[in-house]
């Protein structure tokens, strides 16, 4: 959100890191709200019986996805300065893989790991120390495999330019798929939840 | 007979498919038109909120930053000549049709800085937000980056400061000039070979990329 302001120099690096901080503790206070702040109920949605952060997430998106498409419609919002992370298919694949498989066994992705931190949960300072000496893994191995880390470069692309449809149709059917999914997960809950 | 109850899900995903149902209909990309407002132009001119001094991008060069497209706008002749690292070369004429992205930091430099500042306004008027031109063009690039001059009656403030734009501007291939104005003239106008320094990424404080956090 903060990305074209700081870019363009609207505001400088003291005054990102403050806008920083504000978010990140908005951030932090809803996800413990949502009762992300338990490696319990992160878990439970690799179990099945409560797909609260599939619906959350993609509730996430899909508000999000309907804001910026109608503020653009609307000419508050030029899309042509949103900044995009650049598409890297291939590693962010392997990216997303090894960050659920982290997920799954340490119950926490990085932002909740830190909400349940600083609520004083044990298992957070576990988790805090394993993305640090992650991080460190990383650094260190980078060179070897930075070849990978930059491989398939698809520059900043959104999903109509990928597919070449229309904006407006890529955004109804990730909402049709969205409420098919909340209903298909409610069904889902009701079976697994029955049989723990 | 009664209507049949909604849960608030129901009803907020009934908000959800009939916004996206109309989203069919939607333009939400802004066309090749702009309004110019003349006097935030000015504003944006006056408070020189709209170049990059050469020092500064020396550093971003040193960092290894790669958040900002350079531009050099001079003749391709000059340009295989010399050309700061990491620029691309894009003539005046053939900007409309260059690839450059709305969202992206464009920093423009030629032999003065009276092209870089019409480039900068040509881009402006077509969009492009985050446009800046090099203070002084290739010429600031020289005297302040690659020929840094300590002057005769230096403090230790100065001298602290000279310590520093003489380790950048040997990275870049340049030679500080030391004491005043004399030998200056000699060795001012041989510029770095092309091949040394150029793209081959940080050697002197390697700073590590930094990589942005995103998602939850």
């Amino acid at each position: 959100m903060m990305t074209p302001f700081y870019k363009y120099g609207l505001f400088g690096d003291e005054i990102s890191l403050l806008v920083a901080f504000l978010l990140g503790l908005g951030f932090g206070f809803f996800l413990e709200r949502a009762g992300f702040g338990s490696a319990r109920k992160l878990a439970a949605q690799f179990y099945l019986y409560d797909m609260s952060v599939f619906k959350v997430m993609f509730t996430a998106i899909v508000t999000a996805m309907l804001g910026v498409t109608y503020l653009g419609w609307l000419g508050w919002l030029d899309l042509d300065l949103v900044y995009l992370v650049p598409t890297h298919l291939g590693p962010q694949i392997v990216g997303g893989l090894v960050l659920g498989v982290g997920f799954v066994v340490g119950g926490y992705c990085p932002g909740t790991s830190v909400a349940a931190l600083a609520t004083g949960r044990l298992d957070a300072v576990v988790y805090a120390l394993g993305i640090f000496a992650g991080t460190f893994v990383y650094a260190e191995v980078y060179p070897t495999i930075q070849g990978f880390v930059n491989a398939n470069a698809m520059g900043q692309v959104t999903l109509p330019e990928v597919f070449e449809l229309p904006w407006g149709l890529v955004v109804f059917a990730v909402v049709v798929i969205a409420v098919t999914g909340f209903w298909g997960a409610t069904l889902i809950e009701r079976r697994f939840r029955s049989e723990s | 007979m009664r209507p049949p109850q909604l849960t608030l899900n129901q009803k907020l995903a009934a908000v959800a498919l009939a916004l996206g149902a109309l989203a069919l209909f939607s333009q939400p990309h802004r066309g090749p038109f702009v309004k110019l407002d003349a006097h935030e132009l000015a504003l944006v001119v006056e408070q020189e909120v709209d170049h990059v001094k050469p020092a500064e991008l020396a550093a971003w060069i040193v960092e290894g930053r790669s958040d900002y497209r350079l531009i050099d706008l001079r003749t391709t002749d000059e340009f295989a000549a010399y050309h700061i690292p990491t620029a691309e070369n894009a003539q005046l004429t053939a900007l409309a049709e260059y690839p450059l992205l709305r969202n992206e930091k464009i920093v423009l430099y030629s032999a003065g800085g009276i092209h870089s500042a019409q480039a900068w306004l040509l881009l402006r008027a077509q969009g492009y937000e985050g446009v800046y031109t090099v203070l002084g063009g290739l010429d600031g690039w020289k005297d302040e980056v690659l020929f840094p001059v300590l002057p005769a009656e230096a403090g230790p403030r100065e001298r602290a400061l000279f310590e520093r734009a003489a380790a950048v501007a040997q990275f870049f291939g340049g030679q500080p000039r030391t004491d005043g104005a004399a030998v200056a003239e000699a060795e001012a106008n041989v510029l770095p070979k092309l091949a040394a320094p150029v793209a081959t990424g940080p050697a002197v404080p390697a700073a590590p990329r930094r990589k942005k956090k995103e998602g939850c």
